[in-house]
C-alpha cells in the first residue's frame, strides 16, 4: 500500500506516493533521478549512499523514504551552488582525493556533516568522522588532507 | 613550459565525480528496460538432474527464464576452455549461474529466480588445495583432458597449470649452507572489493548489440560476447561509463553475454546490477589462496645460496586468467634477491570454490608475505639484522635472476635504504611496537595499445584512446603527455575513451599497463600531429621545420620569438583541406633475454620486463593480550622509473599500502567444508577505514628505466600492495616473538601464535 509524502531534497519539494518498504536511496535514484548517492553494499557498511537528513549523515540504503517525509534532505548534487563547486568538492580535486569517484559522494556528505558541527577539526577527528565511508582507491590520506584544507577554521 | 612532472594534476573527470552528476553503469536506465537476476548453484559440486522453470515463467512480470540450452554450445576461457555461460550438467561452485531471469522489476526477477526448481545429485566437494592434488581426489572436471587449452599450459587432473623454475643445484647448495630454514605459510582467499559492484546493460539495434558495462577490459569483454554468442566481434560494442574501481575484480569477460542474450530474447534492454554479496562469491576474480613451503640455505656472512619452494595456488572451479599464476608466484617465491641455486615448483589446483583471477598484483602479496617473513627467519638463523640480510642479497644492476635475466640499472637497493631511513629503522620504540620491513618486485607488461590524437578547427584537441580508466587517473593524465609533444596545455584536450567502437585495441585497466603502453601510443599519435603542424608552420613562417618549435600554444622560429603563429590559426587553416590527425600504437620496449631452459609451464612470466622494486617499512603496535595489531606508520619507497604524475603515483602507493594492510590484518574469506563462503559481505569481511589507515610517507627513486615506458616510466598501479603484508608480519613477530603463518593475520591468529596454540 502506498502513502503520500513530500520529500524536500536540495531545496526542491517532491510530492510522491510511496510503498512503505521503499528505502530513501531507491527513491532518490529512481523517482527523483538523483544518482549521486550510490549503492555499494545495501547494509550500511560502505557509506556510498550517504545523504544528509536535517543536517545529519544517514545511510540512505537503510533509511525508509517515508521517514524522511517533511525533513530536509541534502544529496551530493545539492552541495555545489550556482555553478560554483562547494569548497569540499574543490579541495577533493586539488588534493587528489578522487580516484574512481564511487565513494566520493558519500565522503563529501560525511565531511560536510563534520564541518557543519566542527569547522576546525583535527586530522584524527576527520578520520573518525569519515570512518563510515569506505574507499578502496586512495588509502584516505589525500581525502583527509582535502577535508582539512576545506575546513572553514583552517582558512580563517 | 612546465614539464609533465611539474604540472599540477586535476583530473578531467573530477568535476563530474565530485558533483555526483557523473554516471556509472548502474546509474543508467533505458526506456522499456528489464532487470536481470541469476539463479546460482545450490551446491558447490553437484550433478544437475533437471531444471524446471515453469513456475518462474508463470510469474507475472517475468519475460524470460534462460538456461544453458538457450545459448550456443561454446566453452571458453583465456588459457583453458573449461567453462560455459550457464551450468551444463554439473555445477562446480556456489556462484555458478544455473539460470537467468529478465523481469519488469528487480524484485520480480529475484522472486522468479527462487521459483526455479533444480534437482541435484550432490557430488564430493573439493575445497582444499592440498586435498585436490592428493592421489585419488575427486576430479573437479572429469573431462579436463578434453578441454582446449593453450599449448604452454601444463595440466594433469586437478592441477590446472604447473610451472617450475630450476637454476643451479639446490640439493648441493643446501647441503653446504651454514644454516637452512624451512617454513610453511598458508594464505586465505581474499577479494578485490571495488566499492562499485558489477553492473551491465545490453541493448540491441538490429543484429548489433551495445553493452554498457563496469568492466576494466572492454575489448576482452567484446571478444567474450562475440565468442559465447557466436556473433561477429564487430557486432558488439562495449561502452564503459565511469568505472567505480576494479583492482582486477572487473578484469576478464564476466556477465556481458548473459545480459546481451536476455536482451535479444526479450527485445528489450536488460540491466544486471550485483549486490555486494554476489560481488564476493560469483565473479571469477577473487585473490587466490596459497600454500607456500620455502626452504632456504644461507652462509654465516648472509649470502643466500639456495631456495627451494613448493607452492599450491587455488584456481577455484574454473580457469579465468589464473593459469599464468604458478609461474608468476614462483618468481615471487624467489623474490628480488640474488640466489644462485633455485628450485621452485608451483601448481594451480582446481577446487569447488569461486574462480581465481588477477587481483592487483596477482599472487604477489601472498607469496611476498611468506617470502619476506621467511627472510627474517633466515636472518635470525645466523644472528643477522634482517635489513642487513636484504642489503647483502638484494638485486643490483648486472645481477642475474632465477631465469638468468641480466638486470639493467635498477633502484632496488635504493628503495631499501630510503624506506628504512624514512621510518627511522633502529630507533628506540616502546616494547609493544616494532618496525618490520618487506621488499618486493613486479614486472611491467609491454603490449600493443591504440590511440588517436586530433586537433579540431578551434585549436582544441581530442585524444581517442582504447585505454580504460579505472580510477587510477592513468587515462586522465594522458593529456599531460600529448600536450608536452605539441606545446599545448593539458586542458586543451578532451578524452574519448571506454568505447570499443572508437579507440584502438587495448588490454584495458590491467597489469599496470595503461601509461606504459597507451602513454607510448598517445605520444606517437601526437608526434604525427606535430609533424603535420610543422608542415603547416613551414608555409606560414617561411622557415624549415628543423628551425621551428611548438611552445606555449604556438609554432615559433627558434631564437626568434616574434616569428610565430598560434596553433589555433594553423588548426583553423588545416580544417579547410586537411586533417590534423595522428595514430599511435608502436612496439613495446624490447623484452630482456632470459635463459629459462630449466623451467616448465612457461607462460611469459620468466621475464620480468622493466621491473619495479619496492620496499615498505611499517611500524606496528601489537596488543599481546588481544592479538590486535595496529599499523601506526608506513614508509614506502618505490623504483617505478620516472614519475610522470606525482599526484597519481602517490595515490597509487597510498591506496595500495592500505589495501595491503587490509590483506595483512583482516581480509580473508572463510570457506566452509561445503565450499561456500561464510562471510560474503562487508559486515564480516572488513576493509580498512580512514580511522584505521596510518600516515604514509613516500620516497620515489625517480630514475629512468632503460626498457621502460614513456620517458623511462614503469608500471605503478599494482606494486604498492605487494610487500606490505610481509612487512607487517615481520613487525608482529618482533613484538610477540612468534611468527604468524596464516594470512590474514587476524587478532585470533596473532594471539594463538603468541601463546603457542593452534588458531
Amino acid at each position: 500500500m502506498s502513502h503520500a509524502c513530500t520529500l524536500q531534497v536540495n531545496g526542491i519539494s517532491y510530492p510522491l506516493e510511496l510503498d512503505a518498504g521503499r528505502t530513501l536511496l531507491t527513491v532518490l535514484r529512481g523517482e527523483l533521478g538523483l544518482t549521486g548517492a550510490k549503492e555499494g553494499c545495501d547494509d550500511s557498511e560502505c557509506g556510498a549512499c550517504m545523504v544528509l537528513v536535517d543536517g545529519r549523515p544517514v545511510n540512505s540504503c537503510s533509511y525508509l523514504a517515508l521517514q524522511a517525509d517533511g525533513r530536509e534532505i541534502t544529496t551530493v548534487e545539492g552541495l555545489a551552488k550556482g555553478g560554483e563547486l562547494h569548497p569540499l568538492q574543490a579541495a577533493f580535486l586539488d588534493e587528489g582525493g578522487v580516484q574512481c569517484g564511487f565513494c566520493t559522494p558519500g565522503m563529501l556528505i560525511s565531511a560536510e556533516a563534520l564541518l557543519r558541527r566542527n569547522p576546525n577539526p583535527s586530522e584524527d577527528e576527520v578520520r573518525l568522522a569519515l570512518g563510515g565511508n569506505l574507499c578502496r582507491c586512495t588509502g584516505y590520506q589525500k581525502i583527509a588532507r582535502a577535508v582539512l584544507a576545506a575546513a572553514p577554521g583552517a582558512n580563517a | 613550459m612546465a614539464t609533465a612532472a611539474q604540472t599540477k594534476f586535476i583530473r578531467p573527470d573530477g568535476k563530474d565525480k565530485v558533483t555526483g552528476l557523473g554516471r556509472y553503469t548502474a546509474d543508467l536506465t533505458m526506456t522499456g528496460m528489464l532487470h536481470a537476476c541469476f539463479r546460482y548453484a545450490d551446491h558447490a559440486h553437484a550433478r544437475i538432474r533437471s531444471i524446471d522453470t515453469a513456475k518462474a515463467r508463470a510469474l507475472p512480470g517475468v519475460f524470460y527464464v534462460m538456461t544453458d540450452k538457450d545459448v550456443p554450445d561454446v566453452r571458453y576461457g583465456p588459457f583453458v576452455e573449461d567453462r560455459t555461460l550457464f551450468a551444463r550438467d554439473v555445477v562446480r561452485y556456489e556462484g555458478e549461474v544455473v539460470a537467468a531471469v529478465a523481469a519488469t522489476t528487480p524484485e520480480i526477477a529475484r522472486e522468479a529466480a527462487a521459483l526455479i526448481d533444480v534437482d541435484y545429485e550432490p557430488l564430493p566437494v573439493v575445497s582444499d588445495v592440498e586435498a585436490a592434488l592428493a592421489d585419488g581426489a575427486p576430479l573437479v572436471h572429469e573431462g579436463w583432458s578434453g578441454y582446449s587449452a593453450s599449448g604452454d599450459v601444463v595440466r594433469e587432473g586437478n592441477d590446472a597449470s604447473r610451472s617450475t623454475i630450476v637454476k643451479g643445484d639446490v640439493d648441493a647448495a643446501l647441503a653446504s649452507a651454514d644454516a637452512v630454514v624451512k617454513e610453511r605459510y598458508v594464505a586465505d582467499m581474499s577479494h578485490a572489493v571495488p566499492i562499485e559492484p558489477h553492473a551491465a546493460i545490453a541493448q540491441w539495434q538490429g543484429d548489433r548489440v551495445t553493452v554498457w558495462s563496469s568492466t576494466q577490459v572492454p575489448y576482452i569483454a567484446r571478444s567474450g560476447v562475440a565468442t559465447t554468442l557466436e556473433i561477429p566481434e564487430g557486432h558488439v560494442r562495449i561502452i564503459v561509463p565511469h568505472l567505480g574501481g576494479g583492482f582486477g575484480g572487473k578484469c576478464e569477460f564476466h556477465y556481458e553475454a548473459h545480459v546481451a542474450a536476455l536482451a535479444r530474447a526479450t527485445d528489450r534492454p536488460v540491466r544486471l546490477v550485483f549486490s555486494r554479496s554476489e560481488e564476493f562469491f560469483a565473479p571469477d576474480h577473487r585473490r587466490e589462496g596459497q600454500v607456500i613451503e620455502l626452504e632456504t640455505g644461507v652462509m654465516n656472512d648472509g649470502t643466500l645460496v639456495a631456495r627451494r619452494g613448493r607452492l599450491i595456488l587455488d584456481n577455484g572451479a574454473y580457469s579465468a586468467d589464473a593459469p599464468f599464476f604458478p609461474q608468476l608466484a614462483a618468481m615471487h617465491a624467489v623474490g628480488p634477491y640474488r640466489i644462485p641455486n633455485v628450485s621452485v615448483d608451483a601448481s594451480l589446483a582446481y577446487t569447488n570454490t569461486t574462480p581465481s583471477g588477477s587481483v592487483r598484483a596477482p599472487t604477489a602479496p601472498q607469496a611476498c608475505w611468506a617470502v619476506e617473513q621467511h627472510m627474517d627467519s633466515v636472518a635470525a638463523s645466523i644472528g643477522m639484522d634482517p635489513v642487513e640480510l636484504r642489503r647483502r642479497n638484494i638485486l643490483k644492476e648486472g645481477d642475474t635472476t632465477a631465469t638468468n635475466q641480466v638486470l639493467e640499472p635498477i633502484g632496488a637497493a635504493e628503495t631499501l635504504e630510503r624506506a628504512v631511513e624514512l621510518i627511522g629503522y633502529g630507533k628506540a620504540l616502546p616494547e609493544d611496537e616494532a618496525i618490520g620491513v618487506g621488499c618486493g618486485w613486479w614486472p611491467s607488461f609491454g603490449g600493443p595499445s591504440g590511440a588517436f590524437v586530433k586537433l579540431n578547427g578551434d585549436g582544441s584537441g581530442t585524444i581517442i584512446t582504447g585505454a580504460q580508466e579505472c580510477g587510477t587517473g592513468a587515462v586522465m593524465a594522458l593529456p599531460i603527455l600529448v600536450a608536452e609533444e605539441l606545446g599545448m596545455r593539458p586542458e586543451d584536450f578532451s578524452i574519448l575513451a571506454q568505447d570499443t567502437d572508437a579507440g584502438g585495441w587495448d588490454a584495458g585497466a590491467s597489469g599496470s599497463q595503461t601509461t606504459f603502453n597507451n602513454g607510448r601510443a598517445v605520444i606517437e599519435a601526437a608526434r604525427e600531429v606535430r609533424a603535420q603542424l610543422l608542415e603547416l608552420a613551414e608555409e606560414e613562417l617561411e622557415a624549415s621545420r628543423e628551425d621551428i618549435e611548438l611552445v606555449e600554444g604556438a609554432a615559433r622560429v627558434k631564437g626568434s620569438p616574434t616569428k610565430s603563429v598560434p596553433i589555433t590559426t594553423l588548426a583553423d587553416k588545416a580544417q579547410g583541406d586537411r586533417l590534423l590527425l595522428g595514430k599511435g600504437s608502436g612496439s613495446p620496449p624490447p623484452s630482456p633475454d632470459v635463459d629459462a631452459s630449466g623451467c616448465t609451464g612457461r607462460l611469459g612470466m620468466e621475464t620480468f620486463a622493466a621491473p619495479t622494486f619496492i620496499t615498505h617499512a611499517v611500524r606496528v603496535r601489537v596488543d599481546r593480550e588481544t592479538g590486535v595489531c595496529r599499523v601506526l606508520e608506513v614508509a614506502a619507497s618505490h623504483d617505478c622509473g620516472v614519475i610522470l604524475n606525482p599526484v597519481g603515483a602517490e595515490g597509487q602507493v597510498e591506496g595500495g599500502v592500505v589495501m595491503g594492510i587490509g590483506m595483512a590484518t583482516l581480509e580473508g574469506s572463510i570457506v566452509g567444508e561445503d565450499g561456500r563462503q561464510r562471510n560474503p559481505h562487508l559486515l564480516d569481511y572488513k576493509l580498512q577505514t580512514s580511522a584505521d589507515a596510518p600516515p604514509i610517507s613516500i620516497a620515489f627513486v625517480d630514475a629512468p628505466s632503460p626498457y621502460g615506458g614513456p620517458k623511462g616510466s614503469k608500471g605503478t598501479g599494482e606494486p604498492p600492495c605487494v610487500p606490505t603484508p610481509g612487512a607487517i608480519g615481520n613487525a608482529i613477530a618482533q613484538v610477540t616473538g612468534a611468527r604468524v603463518h596464516q594470512l590474514p593475520m587476524t587478532p585470533e591468529r596473532v594471539w594463538a601464535a603468541a601463546h603457542g596454540v593452534d588458531a
